[in-house]
């Protein structure tokens, strides 16, 4: 199965975890597109721990003032509304906001 | 072309979840997909008539009104959320379905993709 998970809060989710998939992304939207961009005393956010695909909604990153390519970790791909849309539609069979 | 039903169990009018469901909803059916969106708890509230569009709050009714107009975008809302909000059929905007959980479970039952997303 090929699952991806939406992530909307600055926290980790300890669900994040347990999950397992043929193919699992992580979509960080809302306040979870904080994990993509900010440090923890020099540490990237554990939620990017994972060996997944990430990718963060362009339009959360700007309205919280970071510009896409400055300040987003690089195992994170920026995508806008469109982008998501393909990514559930062609990339992903099944969705879950956590 | 595909089916998306997106359940949207918050919030008011204003809130991240609510804002994000309807500019998905606009990106998909610019895509050429077909989608529901059903609304529960407080996100009900995006269906009521009369809503003022003032400078710096979110203002998604012209958005959806666009989207109802394309044919390829039911919006419905949990019957029993809104009247326990006051919100009777008369007071929902022209285009909204009024109607029960039936109506997500069927949707969710017949569509290509879903997305639940759950209260704030």
């Amino acid at each position: 199965m090929r699952l991806a998970v939406f992530v909307s809060e600055y926290r980790e989710p300890a669900m994040l975890e347990r999950l397992k998939a043929e193919k699992l992304g992580i979509v960080l939207v809302q306040n979870g597109v904080y994990h993509a961009a900010l440090k923890k005393d020099g540490n990237v956010s554990p939620v990017l721990s994972k060996d997944v695909e990430y990718y963060a909604l362009s339009e959360d990153l700007q309205s919280r003032g970071f510009s896409d390519s400055d300040v987003v970790d690089s195992k994170v791909k920026v995508i806008n509304y469109d982008g998501l849309v393909d990514l559930i539609f062609n990339d992903y069979e099944k969705t879950i906001w956590l | 072309m595909g089916k998306i039903t997106i359940g949207c169990f918050s919030s008011l009018v204003g809130s991240m979840s609510l804002d994000f469901a309807v500019k998905l909803s606009e990106a998909a059916v610019k895509k050429g997909h077909e989608v529901d969106l059903w609304l529960s708890g407080n996100g009900t509230m995006l269906g009521k008539k009369g809503q003022s569009k003032f400078r710096d709050y979110s203002y998604l009714m012209d958005t959806v009104t666009e989207l109802i107009k394309s044919g390829k975008f039911k919006i419905t809302n949990c019957e029993a959320c809104a009247k326990a909000r006051g919100i009777s059929r008369e007071d929902t905007v022209e285009g909204f379905g009024v109607a029960s959980m039936d109506w997500y479970l069927a949707s969710a039952f017949s569509t290509d993709r879903i997305l639940h997303i759950g209260g704030e």
